[in-house]
This record gives structure tokens, C-alpha cells and sequence, in this order.
């Protein structure tokens, strides 16, 4: 009866929440994360069963792998526990006799144990800086419910051996058995175990939904909606909306996705994005951590003032530089930056509130199809000299169109990428065109920038080019083009098969076709994000560093890269305090290479500048250009 | 032919008498007192009875006056014109960028003279105009306010140290004004810099802004579009420093040195202390 | 109140010009187009005066029918109409361009409150001739003060004020008037994503006037023979500062 009445009230309160936390993020917008199934479960498996993320920090990740696998494996235990309160004797049949599961059982208490041990170790002594404004208190109260729950369970076993009550060989329990030894042998007491053990877990329960522990139901959950491939891409809007549903972007919580509010319910205030971030680690505003910790109490308070000068201070979103290291960092799959963009889209697009050195840019674009405002005529300008094909309207299209991007067109450090990439298309005899002045801007910096208007606008026009043109290949050196190319323009009605330059260059290296000569030159190679994290390349630019020269790996590379700065449209904005370019240009240095190899144009001016600025030996140059160069000599 | 020169005592109006001495014989013109255009346009149309030509400098005032003139006869009217031929007149578009040639059909013939792009003349005996009784003198000035901040006007200025895009941020000027400074000049813009928040529209040079007449115009980090060339144009000399060696300016430019300017332009400064003794 | 603010549609050039075979124009192929900076802030400062006080901004352009796009975007920053007299890309001199917004002008007043301010920019950003504004007020028996970089509406009136030499002329005129202003005016709005879907759907008229005869007619179009002058180099980064210097010392100016 009693067991009735408790799982009835902590259950109902339970519900209660739930419900009302589903309700919540119902009433979002709806965002298409279907398909692709395979995937889907594969992340599951991978990250939440095998908790790869986690483990990226080896010890926590353990420790907290050891409390989250016990939680599985005792999971049963619960069940025998509300059976056992009814009737001391009964137990789930067959498990309950199984001397493994004993075995089991009492390791993974020792485990949790261990787990909940090192994590107030960890608080208390260690004091890691990505605990800074997560809520401690709420910690506490988990961590000691846990150690109730493990302990009550443990002791209660122990009793029931005690009284001749436990149905499985004691022999397994080494840890309940011993302590059965130094129990009385009383039934009241197993019964006031058994009655503290359910109290802490139907506690627990119902405490569980108000607090961020709230994670273990919504976390798995999340994982499974989050993005699984062209991470890079952002949602689209629709614009054909009548009068009254002029609102773009996320002005308040009532704009926001349903990914969002689950992302929001899903934060365990890890901090692990926060130490990931580059804006942070340079001491900009930003905290991708404060960030969704305040868009879910704005949203749990059901409050409807705007998100931005209230949950959010209005600096953060525009430090952002998009790199998505909070999202790779993330264990539950929050996607932190679809908030900034959301919240940036409303600003740029409703309330025309932005940075003002971002103006020009996004008038430049607009007007003269190029960030820089420079006059398209002179797109081609690099290419004339080197007899490379323009397509004209009519012509046949070439077996890959070679996609040059703005920057290599017109900024002077990033142009030799475009020349050397040319070079060696030629050299290779690959038949390859480029568009001169009919390729404008893909609309990458007006969309990071959050006016998705002006983006949709050179989408609708770009992709009409292309498809008009015939093309079905394109190389791209710019890895934002090839992020928009191979991702977003396929919402758009562009569907190409995309490959960023140096995949291509590594595929005629591995044909045979160039023959690159090796180097002796020390060469330590920088993952653009929106190349190796957004996109997973990763393998071909590093194929081509080792055929001309010594390869030296950063710490901070691969999937886990730092940004050069300028993504999220940061190549036109001011900067306040120390650069994330020369915080990368240090790392580049202390490697002790001679040659900063990069695959991006961002990157290469940047990181050109950071090197200057913190007056570093250091050459930076496109792995095209150091392939070019290898052939030369 | 008879052409009646409309003058001011500035160094513009006396280009403009000389392309009006190609033309026939002068009758320098000027009024006194608060400028009033629509009024003292009506003093001009008096005194040009019976001239073949109205002349006047392509200043603020030049502009504004022979336009009235050019309204109340009812005749075409040719401003900033650089040459005459009959009645063919070669005039500046795009602030200079670009030259027209057109046929002036009208009598008498109204035009401006693009400035700097004559010699001055020598100065002439200069009558001065009543303006008629019956004359509208609504539209006149009838106060002039200080502007708050001092400094060296970039109109007036001999020297002009100007930043565009390359300098990077609103604090990148420092270098700027550093060697402004040492100059004893003012410190110019491009329009990207001041739309984008960095100065104020009152710095910016160019065909929008401020058209400067200085004896050097250092141009550091600006990429030479056509508008920004048309304010620096009156500048006797341009030295332009940029790390582009293909930028626009330095079609425009009498001086280049190619590089980043965040390193030249302190240097320059440096070079300048050094040969002065500090 | 009611106020008419006059735009050109200008070819975006950058650092060049290059000219069509016939020498009549400038090539515009792949160049982008826009407003002159003086009638951008004429716009934004019509839009501000309606807001604070009620009434009507119109836009008026006379050009190509290509012009309906600058007129949509000042309608996105808050103009409620447009007007285009269109042409067919011909350049149209100042005089017949004056007269043809004059009989616009005239056909909208007709069954409708004047304007109280006709704004233009001081000069438009191609042609440069500098007059439109005052022949316009000229033939409509207006008040026209140039070359405006503060406007401050009173009772009846509007008070003006103009750059003269590191001071401010200031002027005072009756409504209603013609006014041309200068860039530095005020800092115009970027247009948000609502603004430009109802621009869409604002009223946009057309009308087609008679090209007259030009009297001052356009024979050709020459590009200066100053573009592609050779700058001569003083050196490459900071080691070029001693000829710097040298330079300066030259020209009298360090």
C-alpha cells in the first residue's frame, strides 16, 4: 500500500513536469530532423552508450561513464526493490538468482561510488575554470542522491544476506557479503533499507525534472535529433509569410526551435563548451555555456521579454566566430551555434541592430556581390594571365567547375591559393573553368551575419547560374564556399557534388598525375573549422603536407582545431582584447615548424596577421601553394 | 564674345577668370553681404544683359548661383567644365572620374570651371553688384554657427594623412593621427570607414564628402574608388601606401610605397622624429 | 505633411571606368547599383521627419525601368510610395529632368495636400550637374537652399544649416520649400527584412514622359587620360619611410 502511495505521489509529480517540459518544447517551431536513420542510431551507440565525448577528457569522462553505465546496470536493481517492499521474499524471476548480476551489481556500486567520489574531488579541490557559473548547489544535491541511492542499495543487500533473504549466491557479492558479516541480522532493518533505498530513488525521481540531471532523460533524446551530417549547414527561413508573422530569427522564447528548448533542457552545465571556445579563451563576453544555461531559465520562467539584454548579454552573439567547438564538445548534442544565429538573425533582420562595422559589408555584398564591394569585372583578374577558362554563358560545362570565392579574387594574400590551385589543375590537364564575374559572394558572411534574406536572395541566384551552366563538379578553395556549396544549396535547389581543392589535389597526387617532390621543411598544418569539424576533411591536406615536407601536429587539431577568427562574418568585425589569431599563431609557433600550412583564405589572412602579430618565424601558405611550389623546385 | 565672371576673392574664382579670358573679354562681378543665391542670381542676370557668357568657379557657391541664373533665363547650363570649343564644352563627370563632351545649346553660355584644373590668373578690377530692389532675399544666411572642435580643417589643410579599410578599427587611426599630427595636418577617411562607425562623416574624404585641396595626400590603406579619388584629386601630390600592388589608387597616386601600412606608417613617423632631432 | 525626396539610379564603378564601344555610357555589365550617398540621407531624413510628425514620404526617380528596384529599397527604409518616370536609359539633361519631376509634381499635387519639402541630393553621383533642385523650385515658385546638412522642422518653416569654411551657415525659409542635402546629414537606417516585404507591396506608379530635345547634349564620354598613371615607387614596407621623408621635405609639408 505504502509503496503505492509513493510511487503514485513522486510519480505524479514527476508527470506533472515531464509534461509540462514536454509541452514546452512542443511549442516550438518545428525543425525537419528526420532521416538517416543508420546514423542516428550509430550516435546513439557511440555517444551516449560509449560516451565518446566524454571521454575526450579521459579521468572525468571515465568517472562519469562509471556513474552513467551503473545507473544501466542497477536499473533492474530498482524494479527488485519495489517488488521486494510488497513482498520480502519475491524478487524478478530468473536475474534475481543470477550470482553475475550479484557480481555486477555490487562492482558498478563500487564504480558510481568511485565516480561520485572523484566528482566531489573534483569540485571541491580542483576547481576546474568550466565549472565557473554552473550551479554548484544543484550538483551537490545530485551527486550526494546518488551516493544515497548506491549506498541504501548496497546496505540493503547486505541486510537481505544478512537475513537470509537474498535469492543469489552471496559468494558473488563481494562487497555486499562482507558487509552482511557486520549487519545484524534484523528484519526491521532490511525493511527500513529496503523503505530508505526506494525514498532516495522516488526522491530522486521526483526531483530529477527541476534540476539539470534532467539530462539523463533528455540527453539521449537530443543526441538523436541533432544534426548527423552537413553539420555546417544552418536552417532555412521561409520569407512568403503574411504581415502578421513578420518575425525572423528568435526575439524571445517563443521564436525558438524545438531543438533549442531541448537543448536547453539537455545542458548539464558541463562547461565543456565554454573551455572549448575560442571568443572565451580569449576573453571576449561570449560563454557558450551562460549562453544555454540562460535561454533554458528564461524558458522554464516562461518569460516573454526579449532572450538578448536579459538571459543573454548582447555582446555574446556577436563574438561568436562560428567555429562549433562548443557543438563538438558538447555531450549531449546541443547545437549553440543555431541559437547565436537565431538570435543574430533577429537582430540583423527585424530590429536592423548590429555591429556598424558590419554594415559595409552586408551593403557591399548586397549591391556589388562581393563583401569587399569591389567591382565584379575585375573577378577574373588573377586568372587572365594565366590562361585559365571563363565560362560564358552557353558553353558546354567543364568536368569540374573550379569555385574561386571572394577572397581569393580579390584579396591580395589570399589570390596566390587561387593561382597555385590553377596551376596545378593545368599541370594536372584536369578540364576545369571558373565563372569570373558571374560568381557572386555564396551569401556565406550575410548568413553567418544573420541576414538570411540577403543570403537566400544569392542562394536562389547562384544556384540558377549553376544549373543553367550545367555544372555537376565543383572544387572549391574556400572552405565557407564549400561548406555552403556541398550543404546549403541544396535547400535551394543546388545539388552538386562538391570537393574542397585539396581533396582533389590529393586525388591527382595519389593518380600520379602531379608529382610532388619531398621537402625537408618542418610544416605544421591548421584545420580550418569549417573544413575538418564542419565537414570532416581532415585526411587529404595532411596527405599532401607529408608528400612536401615534415609534418608537426598542434594539440588543437583535427576535430578539435581552434579557429583562425574570422568565421561568423568576424573577417569584418572589430575584435576587442587578444586576438584569437595570435592565440592560434603561438600554437603554431611552439611546434617549432618553419611553415604554417592552411587550406583556407580566411585562415590565411588571419593567421598571416597573427603571426605578424605576435612576431613569429613563421610562413603561412595554402598547401596549394606549397604543393605548387614542391613541383617547381 | 563678352563674359561676365562672377568672383569671390578665392583662388578657384581666379582658375575661373582664366578659362573666361579663352573665351572673350571679362567683366569680373561680386556681391557683398549675406550670401543670398536666388538674389544675387537676379543681380547677375541684371548685369549679364547682353553677354555672351556667364562664368563663375565650380565652388559651393559658383555651382549654386549660375544654377539659379541658368533657371531664371530659362538656358542650359554646363557645370565643372575643364575646356570650351564653340560651343562644344568638355565638363567632369563622376567628380572627375570621367570626362564629357556635349554640345552647349543656350545663349548666353552659362558654365562653371571644374576646379584645379586651371592656372589662377592674375586678379582683375572687380565690380560690385547691387542686388535689385524687387529681388526674393528670403533664402540668405542669417547666422553662422561655430562647429564645436577644433583641429585642423581637412578642407583647408596642407597636409591630409587618410586611413580607409586596411587600417582595421576605429583605435588602428592612432597611427593615423600620430603622423597627422607630426604633420600638422588632419586626418581624412574613406566613406567604408565611417559607415562603418570608425570616424565621423565629417573626416571622410571624397566625391560625398569633403573635396581637400592639400599640398600631399597620404592615402594609407585605401583601395582608390572612383568616389574617394574625386575628393582627393585636388591634392597637388598623392603618396599612397597600401599592400595590395594592384589597388586601384595607385593609378591616381604621384607616390606608392607597397606594404602594410601598420608598419610603414609608424615608421614614417619614426623617420620624422629622427631627422628632427627628438 | 507630405514630403517628395528626388533619387538617381548610379552604377556602382569601383576603382575604373570602362565605357561602352559607342562611348555613350558606362559599361554596367556585373556592376551592382545604388543611390548617391546625399540622396540616401535625404530619404532616411524623410522617413524620420514622418515618423515624428505624420504624413506621406514619396520617391521619386526618373530612369530606366530597372530605377523600380532603388525606389524599393528606399520604400524598405520607410518611403510609402514611389513614383518612376521612366525612360527608356537615355541620359536625360538637367534641364529636361527638372521639367519632367515638375509635371509630376504638378499631377501630384492635384488632388492632394502640397509637398511640404521637396528634398534632392545636392548633385547626383554621375552627372554632377548641380542643378535639378533649384530649376525644380525655380518653375514651381519654391524656396531652394543647397548643400543642407542639418534640417530642423519649425511652425511654418525649417531652419538649415550649411558647411561654410569650419563653420555653419544657417538659413531659414518658409514651407514649403526645396531642399538639397549633403552626405553627413544623418546616418541612414539599414533596411530590416519587414521593411523590404512590405515594399514589395507598397504603390508604385509609372508614367512616361516625352524626351525633349537636350540642350545640353552629350556627344561623348571619354575616360581621363590620368587613370593608369604610373606611381612612382618609394620603396616596399617600412624601409621605403627615409625617401618618405625625403619626399616630404621635398614638397615642404615635414
Amino acid at each position: 500500500m505504502g509503496l503505492v502511495v509513493l510511487l503514485g505521489v513522486s510519480g505524479g509529480l514527476f508527470a506533472r513536469r515531464a509534461l509540462f517540459l514536454t509541452r514546452l518544447v512542443l511549442a516550438g517551431k518545428p525543425v525537419d530532423r528526420r532521416g538517416d536513420v543508420a546514423r542516428r542510431v550509430r550516435n546513439e551507440a557511440v555517444i551516449v552508450l560509449g560516451q565518446r565525448k566524454l571521454l575526450q577528457r579521459l579521468v572525468p569522462g571515465l568517472m562519469h561513464a562509471f556513474v552513467f553505465w551503473g545507473f544501466l546496470v542497477l536499473f533492474p536493481t530498482i524494479v527488485m526493490a519495489m517488488i521486494a517492499a510488497v513482498d520480502r521474499h519475491q524478487g524478478i524471476p530468473w536475474l534475481s538468482r543470477q550470482g553475475w548480476f550479484a557480481f555486477l551489481v555490487d562492482l558498478f556500486v563500487l564504480l558510481v561510488a568511485v565516480g561520485v567520489g572523484y566528482a566531489v574531488v573534483n569540485r571541491v579541490v580542483v576547481r576546474p575554470e568550466r565549472f565557473e557559473g554552473s550551479h554548484a548547489r544543484d550538483a551537490y544535491v545530485i551527486l550526494a542522491l546518488i551516493a544515497g541511492v548506491v549506498t541504501t542499495l548496497l546496505l540493503w543487500h547486505a541486510s537481505a544476506i544478512a537475513t537470509g533473504l537474498a535469492e543469489w549466491p552471496r559468494g558473488d557479492s563481494f562487497l555486499a557479503n562482507p558487509i552482511s558479516h557486520v549487519l545484524p541480522s534484523s528484519g526491521v532493518l532490511e525493511r527500513v533499507l529496503v523503505w530508505a533505498h526506494l525514498c532516495f530513488v522516488l526522491g530522486f525521481l521526483t526531483y530529477l525534472p527541476h534540476s539539470k540531471h534532467l539530462h539523463i532523460a533528455t540527453a539521449a533524446v537530443n543526441v538523436w535529433f541533432a544534426r548527423t551530417r552537413g553539420r555546417g549547414r544552418l536552417e532555412p527561413l521561409r520569407f512568403d509569410v503574411p504581415d502578421e508573422e513578420l518575425r525572423f530569427g528568435a526575439a524571445t522564447i517563443f521564436d525558438l526551435t524545438r531543438k533549442e528548448v531541448l537543448d536547453g533542457l539537455s545542458c548539464t552545465e558541463c562547461g565543456r563548451c565554454q573551455d572549448a571556445c575560442p571568443a572565451h579563451a580569449t576573453g571576449k563576453v561570449l560563454n557558450p555555456k551562460l549562453l544555454i544555461m540562460g535561454i533554458r531559465d528564461q524558458v522554464l520562467a516562461r518569460d516573454s521579454g526579449p532572450i538578448l539584454g536579459n538571459a543573454v548579454p548582447e555582446e555574446m552573439i556577436w563574438d561568436c566566430v562560428t567555429c562549433g567547438a562548443c557543438v563538438e564538445a558538447c555531450p549531449v548534442s546541443i547545437e549553440h551555434v543555431d541559437h547565436i544565429v537565431d538570435l543574430r538573425r533577429s537582430r540583423v533582420m527585424v530590429d536592423s541592430k548590429f555591429p556598424a562595422e558590419a554594415e559595409p559589408m552586408l551593403r557591399d555584398v548586397e549591391r556589388a556581390s562581393n563583401p569587399w564591394g569591389k567591382p565584379q569585372t575585375e573577378r577574373a583578374a588573377w586568372a587572365a594571365e594565366l590562361g585559365v577558362r571563363v565560362l560564358e554563358p552557353g558553353d558546354p560545362a567543364p568536368e569540374v567547375l573550379y569555385w574561386v570565392g571572394c577572397a581569393a579574387s580579390f584579396d591580395e594574400r589570399a589570390k596566390r591559393s587561387a593561382e597555385s590551385t590553377a596551376k596545378l589543375l593545368q599541370k594536372a590537364g584536369v578540364d576545369f573553368a571558373i565563372l569570373g564575374p558571374r560568381e557572386s559572394c555564396t551569401g556565406d558572411p550575410a548568413r553567418r551575419m544573420g541576414n538570411e534574406y540577403v543570403f537566400q536572395s544569392f542562394a536562389e541566384q547562384n544556384v540558377a547560374t549553376l544549373n543553367e551552366q550545367g555544372v555537376t563538379k565543383i572544387v572549391a578553395s574556400c572552405p565557407h564556399c564549400f561548406n555552403t556549396l556541398a550543404n546549403e544549396y541544396g535547400d535551394f535547389g543546388g545539388n552538386y557534388e562538391v570537393v574542397h581543392h585539396t581533396e582533389l589535389l590529393a586525388e591527382l597526387v595519389r593518380d600520379g598525375k602531379l608529382e610532388p617532390k619531398a621537402g625537408a621543411k618542418k610544416i605544421t598544418y591548421h584545420d580550418s573549422c569549417y573544413l575538418a569539424r564542419h565537414n570532416d576533411v581532415r585526411m587529404e591536406p595532411r596527405e599532401l603536407v607529408a608528400a612536401v615536407g615534415q609534418p608537426v601536429e598542434m594539440k588543437r587539431s583535427g576535430r578539435q582545431t581552434f579557429c583562425c577568427g574570422a568565421g561568423g562574418a568576424h573577417m569584418w568585425m572589430e575584435e576587442r582584447g587578444t586576438p584569437i589569431s595570435e592565440e592560434r599563431a603561438r600554437e603554431a609557433a611552439a611546434t617549432g615548424a618553419e611553415t604554417l600550412a592552411v587550406a583556407c583564405p580566411f585562415c590565411t589572412v588571419m593567421l598571416d596577421d597573427g603571426v605578424k602579430g605576435v612576431g613569429a618565424e613563421l610562413r603561412v601558405a595554402d598547401v596549394a601553394t606549397l604543393l605548387a611550389e614542391s613541383l617547381d623546385a | 564674345m563678352s563674359v561676365l565672371v562672377f568672383v569671390e576673392g578665392d583662388e578657384l574664382s581666379l582658375q575661373a577668370l582664366t578659362l573666361a579670358r579663352t573665351l572673350g573679354e571679362v567683366k569680373a562681378v561680386t556681391l557683398d553681404g549675406p550670401y543670398a543665391p536666388a538674389a544675387w542670381a537676379a543681380a547677375i542676370v541684371e548685369a549679364s544683359r547682353g553677354m555672351d557668357a556667364i562664368v563663375a568657379a565650380g565652388s559651393d557657391h559658383g555651382n549654386e548661383l549660375l544654377a539659379h541664373v541658368a533657371a531664371r533665363l530659362d538656358q542650359p547650363f554646363a557645370a565643372n567644365v575643364t575646356a570650351v570649343d564653340g560651343d562644344v564644352v568638355t565638363r567632369v563627370r563622376w567628380g572627375g572620374s570621367l570626362i564629357e563632351q556635349a554640345r552647349l545649346h543656350g545663349s548666353p553660355k552659362i558654365l562653371t570651371v571644374a576646379p584645379h584644373t586651371q592656372p589662377a590668373a592674375e586678379a582683375v578690377p572687380v565690380e560690385r553688384l547691387v542686388v535689385p530692389a524687387d529681388a526674393d532675399a528670403s533664402v540668405r544666411v542669417l547666422e553662422t554657427v561655430s562647429e564645436s572642435g577644433g583641429g585642423v580643417s581637412l578642407r583647408d589643410a596642407k597636409v591630409v594623412v587618410s586611413g580607409g579599410r586596411g587600417v582595421g578599427s576605429a583605435e588602428g587611426f592612432a597611427i593615423i593621427e600620430e603622423l597627422a599630427g607630426l604633420l600638422g595636418g588632419a586626418v581624412g577617411c574613406s566613406r567604408v570607414v565611417t559607415s562603418a562607425g570608425w570616424r565621423p562623416h565629417a573626416d571622410q574624404v571624397g566625391q560625398t564628402g569633403t573635396k581637400i585641396s592639400a599640398d600631399l595626400y597620404v592615402a594609407c590603406g585605401i583601395s582608390g574608388a572612383t568616389q574617394h579619388i574625386a575628393g582627393a584629386k585636388g591634392a597637388k601630390k598623392i603618396l599612397a601606401i597600401n599592400d595590395d600592388a594592384e589597388a586601384p589608387i595607385f593609378a591616381s597616386a604621384d607616390y606608392a610605397v607597397v606594404g602594410d601600412l601598420h608598419e610603414i606608417v609608424p615608421a614614417i613617423s619614426a623617420e620624422l622624429r629622427r631627422v628632427r632631432g627628438q | 505633411m507630405r514630403i517628395l525626396v528626388c533619387v538617381k539610379r548610379v552604377p556602382m564603378t569601383g576603382g575604373k571606368m570602362v565605357l561602352t564601344a559607342d562611348e555613350q555610357a558606362i559599361e554596367t555589365k556585373h556592376l551592382g547599383f545604388t543611390i548617391s550617398p546625399h540622396e540616401e540621407c535625404g530619404v532616411e531624413e524623410a522617413v524620420r521627419l514622418v515618423e515624428a510628425h505624420g504624413g506621406e514620404t514619396v520617391v521619386l526617380t526618373l530612369g530606366p525601368a530597372e530605377a523600380e528596384e532603388q525606389l524599393r529599397d528606399c520604400m524598405a527604409t520607410g518611403a510609402d510610395r514611389g513614383i518612376l518616370l521612366k525612360t527608356d536609359g537615355a541620359d536625360w539633361d538637367a534641364q529636361s529632368t527638372a521639367s519632367a519631376i515638375v509635371d509630376a509634381v504638378r499631377t501630384l499635387q492635384e488632388d492632394a495636400a502640397p509637398f511640404d519639402l521637396i528634398l534632392f541630393g545636392n548633385e547626383s553621383a554621375d552627372t554632377g550637374n548641380y542643378q535639378v533642385g533649384i530649376r525644380v523650385a525655380h518653375a514651381l515658385g519654391l524656396p531652394v537652399v543647397n548643400g543642407l546638412k542639418k534640417i530642423e522642422l519649425q511652425d511654418g518653416s525649417v531652419r538649415c544649416e550649411r558647411d561654410a569654411g569650419g563653420a555653419r551657415d544657417v538659413y531659414v525659409v518658409p514651407t514649403p520649400a526645396v531642399l538639397s542635402v549633403l552626405e553627413g546629414l544623418n546616418l541612414p537606417r539599414y533596411p530590416s527584412v519587414p521593411g523590404r516585404l512590405r515594399a514589395k507591396g507598397k504603390p508604385l506608379a509609372v508614367v512616361e514622359p516625352a524626351r525633349p530635345a537636350q540642350k545640353l547634349e552629350k556627344l561623348r564620354l571619354v575616360v581621363p587620360p590620368g587613370q593608369g598613371k604610373q606611381a612612382e615607387i618609394l620603396g616596399r614596407g617600412p624601409e621605403a619611410a627615409a625617401k618618405v621623408v625625403e619626399l616630404m621635405q621635398s614638397l615642404g609639408v615635414a
